[in-house]
């Protein structure tokens, strides 16, 4: 026992005064003094210190941390000599679980407890669990960016922070399922909001927000990100985070393992939100068609996730269609009816007929719209001078099957209400324009065209929902866009409409006026309309996952013997050295020839071998060889992922694959 | 309520038996009655065929005949499987059903006389005969009413049940069929009926019976336009009958029956798709041997993730001007979403491209002779149109490369792009077919093996491991260890010791030795190949004989072991080293892993000797690897049998 003394008072054993500040790194802080030896554990140290303080507390949480040294003394078993501990040392007794704000794919914050004594791998796969994301291994950590301190004048509004740091996770288990979601989530009405936050999609960003949202404006400007990337292998506090601190949560690795809409529903929609955010602020770029792709996604999934309409919608199994259609059918019908009416009614189809006015254009013509009597039965459109003279099949009409229909074209702008069809025929396509009169027929029409062109028929049953997605697109013209004069034009007028500005990159915005942008986005709706959120979602992460650039990580690197910077370019499978200047790829070099790699820390100099002795050797500029290092080791990592394995991670490979470079 | 339930019943049991009259009335395609599964339906029927092989190819030229006579062969079957009962109430209809049927093919000679394949063809969209009479009572009724236990549940669930059953029999009933007219290679035609729920790989399997052939996966339908000079393969998922209706009643086009090896070739050498670097001719050397694992694991790459991943693929070519007969050259890309070209004046950065066309509504196909047709610069050319456009057209688009290579790539790119992840699918199945055939045929006739096996080999040899499950999961395994070698590499790391850490290096997933010895061991493995698996590869395996007919076991095509190569580099050839030591750069040997079998300490001894050599290139170690693994337990049944065979010629020889 240390502190053994004479009546003198002085110490006869070799013990000496160690000073511990209790508290978090803040040198105010309160501080006790024992009297320890060399040879006294950790864990009696610890005791020593509760006992001193003599405060009522749950203590399990805290441990020490040495300042200079930069480390946490966990192994209580160590001696403080083995920690090469004097009484110089600056200690701190402290909590490892800190609260930090995190700055979530969906760009909303949640402040949690997160572990500062833990490798951040390990740190990042405790908050994973937290939020129910499977894979923790794709995700890191980054630091916020500064914040510029010029313009305070604009304050910016007080943003809802979402709370889980009280929250606690029982070890161990997996959580259970409770009313729909983690069972540590149904606590409360705060935590149960907090699960919508992150299991459902955000609703459009506004566009004024997006366009003074900083946007890379070259590729130099996208290694910018990478420099922030926290060092997995080491935790926070040696990072220098302190608590409170403003963190990113990202999918770091662009190797998404085995996802899964139904046991996903978080990690789908921040990797939804994460690939939404890199479209719209052009972190990765895309034509204009992928783009009205894009936007007529989102248009849809939040129009599922304001409505609630999670679940599947009707209308997904052709055959159920068939079978719902036909007992119900079955069950008007056999009150008293002969078979052969039960026969019919089983292949009835719905029809539309009515007088519209038709355009064909043709060549040398210069004939406008004229008035037919048109009939849409099944996939087949015919159209005849008029009602009487349809008597027969085809009798004096022109019939036009629709099976096939391209595109059923839209135009709509004021009281214009067209239908452009492009139906196809052995000698090329032939163009029809329908001319309806109001809102409500247009709908109608338009439905039945969009799912003939599919080769369903109005039976289906997704036909009313198709009409009522066309009202709805055609009143949120009306309001986003700015119909004729009816609204100034601008983002401020859409209260209650959705805006397509919100739905696109800002250069589209500069490109289109809304009113343009609108029948586009319709057009490409038509092809998504069925699909349900998880579905949608997944539709759009594989859009963005099939763009040439997803998932290239970009650093400034100097190749040895060149002597200018260049890019390069890191994704799952490859590393790609790019043209600083014109973007071009000057060279691939895949993973799958990888020999082996080296990291000169003291020269910050990566060295790769590949197979037939190609060497490639560069040091890094705009982020650290660290932040490099261990992308290479991350992607190799995630590549070993089996589906046989479940979700247990090798921790330790990881951090073989990614540390190394320094002692821990 | 139980009145009107029952009356609910009683109509639904006349309505099944009218259904049933209806289906065996029709006389094709009959069903069981109490199993009306669709499946089912098609393998009954491909029997039919089976049992009239031999009069088909007598009768070869005189198609309709043979078609009549599986109609009739189709129809006493369906009479064999009727219940005596049913038998004597319903002859007449039997009768009236063969008349039919013989009506039918008296007036298909007006579609076939043309030289018409599949269009002039009788089309005979049954129409539903009146419902005959009410007393039909002796009829195999369905379950009688569930009244006993009639909870409503129940009552909902048979009644919905009934209703399936019945809406099958409708559709059944309406099923579209029709004959096709099928050219062969050897000039020869085959008739066959093709019906509406029919996809390509069907009828695929279907010629397969009726030809002998090798069934390997080059074969195709292949659709050809004689007046557009186009031409392409079906896909093997596409609806037969769908694509024949586009056509017109008057067509030249025809359907081919033939082997194409574009048809699959990017997942035969995926490397030529996905790595080629335009036009450096030394990677093209490089791409030649790619081996077969790393193959495997491209294509796992590319289209097993959560989305396929398209061909990057660019490159200028020529456009046809529409309506006319110039041809200007652009720069074209083939992304996921469609071809894009570089406007005039614009960098071919994402923002600056213009879309050219979509994948959603074309069909593309391989344009032949257009040299000649419309002054195409080359004969390479490509063309893309709305399946039903059969005329010349301003909506067709025409497009020309500079050589075969560059063609192949960007009809395969877009094929891609347009199917995806089914191409994939398609692939498998038709490799399982294939393996299937070989199977069989080895089975039956030693001799019958026959000299066309061989090309089926090394296809079986890549894509076997794709269907079969623990294979594949082995060699992942295989190339994870490999993967991490490069890793566990030595960072050259002065300052720190690695110690803290070390002694976790061998907890990551063992080296590969111990992977083999594991399989060796395993006692599910054949004696043989534990030997190959444990002796060690360099004696030259059986595989080096010649090659005559019985095919070589699978893998060995893709992996020459031309020895020298092995040799060069002997420190890195001792055969199963735990690379993870050597990878250590020997700091320190971490103690041999606790659970590996005896071989391993021993073969790990040599290393430390190169213990500053970087750790075993993954190339090197893999082709060891790879005859080693197949030698154990990773075999298959059928390269059992490939040996087996091959033992015995070396034998008889």
């Amino acid at each position: 026992m240390a502190g053994m003394k004479t009546a003198s008072g002085d110490y006869i054993d070799s013990s000496w005064e160690l000073r511990v500040f209790v508290g978090e790194e803040d040198p105010e802080a309160e501080s006790v003094t024992l009297r320890v030896t060399g040879e006294s554990h950790i864990g009696g140290v610890l005791l020593k210190i509760v006992e001193q303080i003599n405060r009522k507390q749950d203590w399990s949480d805290h441990a020490i941390w040495w300042e200079q040294k930069r480390q946490w003394l966990l192994q209580t078993h160590w001696t403080l000599d083995k920690y090469g501990i004097l009484a110089d040392a600056r200690l701190f007794f402290g909590p490892q679980h800190r609260p930090v704000i995190l700055r979530l794919p969906n760009r909303r914050a949640l402040r949690l407890r997160a572990s500062f004594s833990q490798p951040l791998f390990q740190a990042v796969a405790a908050i994973c669990r937290l939020l129910s994301i499977r894979h923790p291994e794709e995700l890191s950590l980054l630091r916020a960016p500064e914040k510029k301190e010029k313009k305070k004048k604009e304050k910016e509004p007080e943003e809802e922070l979402y709370d889980l740091s009280k929250v606690v996770l029982a070890g161990g288990v997996a959580p259970a399922v409770f009313r729909g979601m983690p069972a540590h989530f149904s606590d409360s009405a705060q935590t149960e909001a907090c699960y919508h936050m992150l299991s459902r999609p955000q609703p459009p960003p506004d566009p004024l927000l997006l366009q003074r949202l900083p946007r890379p404006s070259s590729l130099s400007d996208k290694t910018q990100l990478h420099s922030r990337w926290l060092d997995s292998s080491r935790c926070l506090m040696q990072q220098g985070i302190k608590a409170g601190d403003v963190l990113w949560l990202r999918f770091k690795y662009y190797s998404f393992f085995d996802l899964d809409p139904k046991t996903d529903p978080v990690r789908l929609t921040q990797l939804y939100e994460q690939a939404r955010w890199d479209l719209l602020l052009e972190e990765i770029d895309c034509t204009e068609e992928e783009m009205m792709v894009f936007a007529a996604l989102q248009y849809h999934i939040n129009k599922l996730s304001q409505s609630g309409e999670v679940g599947e919608p009707a209308g997904t199994d052709p055959g159920l269609d068939d079978l719902d259609a036909a007992l119900s059918n079955l069950e008007v019908k056999l009150e008293g009816s002969a078979p052969t009416d039960v026969l019919d009614s089983l292949t009835t189809i719905p029809e539309l007929k009515d007088y519209l006015r038709i355009f064909r254009p043709r060549k040398l013509t210069l004939k406008g719209y004229r008035q037919h009597w048109v009939v849409f039965k099944e996939t087949t459109l015919s159209y005849y001078k008029s009602q009487d003279e349809c008597t027969g099949p085809g009798a004096g009409g022109v019939q036009l099957s629709l099976s096939l229909a391209v595109v059923p074209d839209v135009n709509v702008s004021g009281q214009k209400f067209c239908i452009k069809l492009l139906v196809p025929s052995p000698e090329g396509m032939s163009e029809i324009y329908l001319r309806c009169q109001d809102e409500q027929q247009y709908a109608r029409w338009m439905a039945g065209c969009r799912l003939a062109s599919k080769g369903r028929t109005m039976a289906d049953s997704s036909y009313a929902s198709e009409v009522q997605a066309i009202l709805a697109f055609l009143s949120l013209q009306r309001t986003g866009g700015g119909g004729p004069g009816n609204h100034p034009q601008g983002p401020d007028a859409s209260a209650e409409g959705l805006n397509p500005y919100g739905l696109v990159a800002p250069r589209f915005q500069r490109k289109f006026k809304a009113k343009q942008l609108t029948p586009r986005i319709l057009e490409a709706h038509q092809n998504v309309a069925q699909l349900s959120l998880a579905e949608a979602q997944l539709r759009f992460i594989q859009a963005w996952q099939s763009l040439p650039d997803f998932g290239i990580s970009y650093v400034m690197v100097r190749f040895k013997g060149s002597r200018k910077d260049e890019i390069l370019g890191i994704a799952n499978n490859r590393l790609i050295r790019i043209d600083l200047a014109v973007g071009d790829v000057v060279k691939t070099w895949r993973f799958s020839n990888m020999r082996q790699w080296n990291v000169n820390w003291d020269i910050r100099q990566v060295a790769i071998e590949f197979d037939e002795h190609i060497n490639v050797a560069f040091s890094c500029v705009s982020a650290s060889c660290r932040i490099v290092h261990e992308y290479i080791g991350g992607y190799i990592f995630l590549s070993t992922r089996e589906r046989a394995r479940g979700e247990e991670l090798d921790e330790d490979l990881f951090l073989q694959l990614t540390g190394g470079h320094e002692a821990f | 309520m139980g009145e009107s339930s029952e009356d609910i019943d009683q109509m639904f049991s006349t309505l099944l038996g009218e259904m049933d009259l209806l289906t065996q009335s029709l006389g094709v395609d009959t069903l069981p009655p109490p199993d009306p599964n669709p499946p089912r339906a098609e393998f009954n029927y491909s029997v039919g065929f089976k049992d009239l092989n031999e009069s088909l190819n007598a009768l070869e030229d005189q198609d309709l005949e043979a078609l009549m006579a599986d109609l009739v062969a189709d129809i006493s079957e369906a009479e064999q499987r009727t219940i005596q009962a049913q038998k004597e109430s319903s002859q007449n209809q039997y009768h009236s059903a063969s008349l039919q049927a013989s009506n039918f093919s008296g007036a298909a000679p007006l579609g076939h006389g043309t030289n018409v394949a599949a269009t002039g063809i009788s089309q005979y969209e049954d129409d539903l005969p009146p419902p005959p009479a009410d007393p039909v009572l002796d009829l195999p009724l369905p379950p009688p009413p569930p009244e006993p236990l009639s909870q409503e549940e129940e009552e909902a669930q048979a009644k919905a049940d009934k209703i399936k059953l019945a809406l099958e029999k409708l559709k059944e009933a309406k099923v579209k069929k029709l004959v096709v007219k099928v050219h062969m290679d050897d000039n020869s035609t085959k008739s066959l009926m093709v019906d509406e729920r029919q996809l390509a790989r069907d009828v695929l399997d279907n010629l397969f019976e009726k030809t002998h052939c090798d069934c390997n996966v080059d074969w195709c339908l292949y659709e050809i336009y004689p007046e557009l000079q186009i031409e392409r393969f079906f896909e093997d998922h596409e609806n037969v009958v769908e694509v024949l209706s586009d056509w017109t009643r008057d067509t030249e086009n025809k359907v081919l029956f033939l082997q194409k090896e574009e048809k699959y070739a990017v997942f035969k050498n995926p490397q030529n798709f996905y790595l080629d670097n335009r036009g450096k001719k030394e990677s093209k050397e490089t791409n030649e041997k790619m081996n077969a694992k790393n193959k495997e694991s491209l294509l796992e790459e590319s289209f097993c993730g959560t989305s396929i991943i398209v061909p990057e693929l660019e490159g200028a070519l020529y456009l046809k001007e529409d309506g006319k007969k110039s041809w200007k050259r652009r720069y074209f890309l083939l992304r996921a979403s469609g071809i894009y070209y570089v406007p005039k004046g614009k960098t071919k950065t994402s923002r600056d491209l213009a879309c050219f066309i979509q994948f959603e509504n074309v069909n593309i196909y391989y344009g032949t002779q257009h040299k000649m047709k419309y002054k195409a610069p080359t004969d390479y050319c490509f063309v893309l149109k709305h399946p039903q456009i059969q005329k010349e057209s301003q909506y067709i688009k025409y497009l020309c490369c500079d050589d075969a290579r560059t063609l192949n790539q960007w009809v395969m790119g877009i094929r891609i792009a347009k199917y995806g992840k089914t191409l994939y699918d398609n692939y498998q199945r038709a490799v399982a077919k294939a393996g299937l055939a070989s199977r069989w045929t080895n089975l039956g006739t030693v001799n019958a093996a026959a000299p066309a096996q061989p090309s089926t080999g090394p296809i079986n040899g890549t894509a076997s491991p794709m269907t079969d499950a623990p294979r594949a999961a082995a060699q992942r395994h295989a190339e994870t260890s490999k993967d991490k070698k490069p890793a566990l590499g030595n960072h050259h790391d002065p300052a720190a010791p690695r110690a803290p850490h070390a002694p976790k290096s061998s907890l990551p997933p063992p080296p590969p030795v111990r992977k083999s010895s594991d399989t060796s061991g395993s006692p599910a493995t054949p004696p043989k190949a534990k030997g190959t698996g444990g002796g060690g590869f360099p004696s030259p395996p059986d595989d080096f004989l010649p090659p005559p007919p019985p095919p070589p076991p699978l893998e060995d095509p893709e992996l020459p072991p031309p020895p020298a190569e092995f040799m060069e580099p002997p420190p890195d050839f001792v055969p199963p080293p735990p690379p993870s030591c050597a990878g250590n750069g020997g700091l320190e040997l971490p103690p041999p892993p606790p659970p590996p079998p005896a071989p391993a300490p021993d073969s790990a001894r040599p290393s430390p000797a190169v213990a500053k050599r970087p750790p075993m290139p993954p190339k090197r170690h893999e082709n060891p690897g790879t005859p080693g693994g197949a030698g154990g337990g990773e075999q298959d049944f059928m390269s059992d049998l490939m040996k087996a065979l091959q033992k015995k010629r070396g034998n008889v020889s």
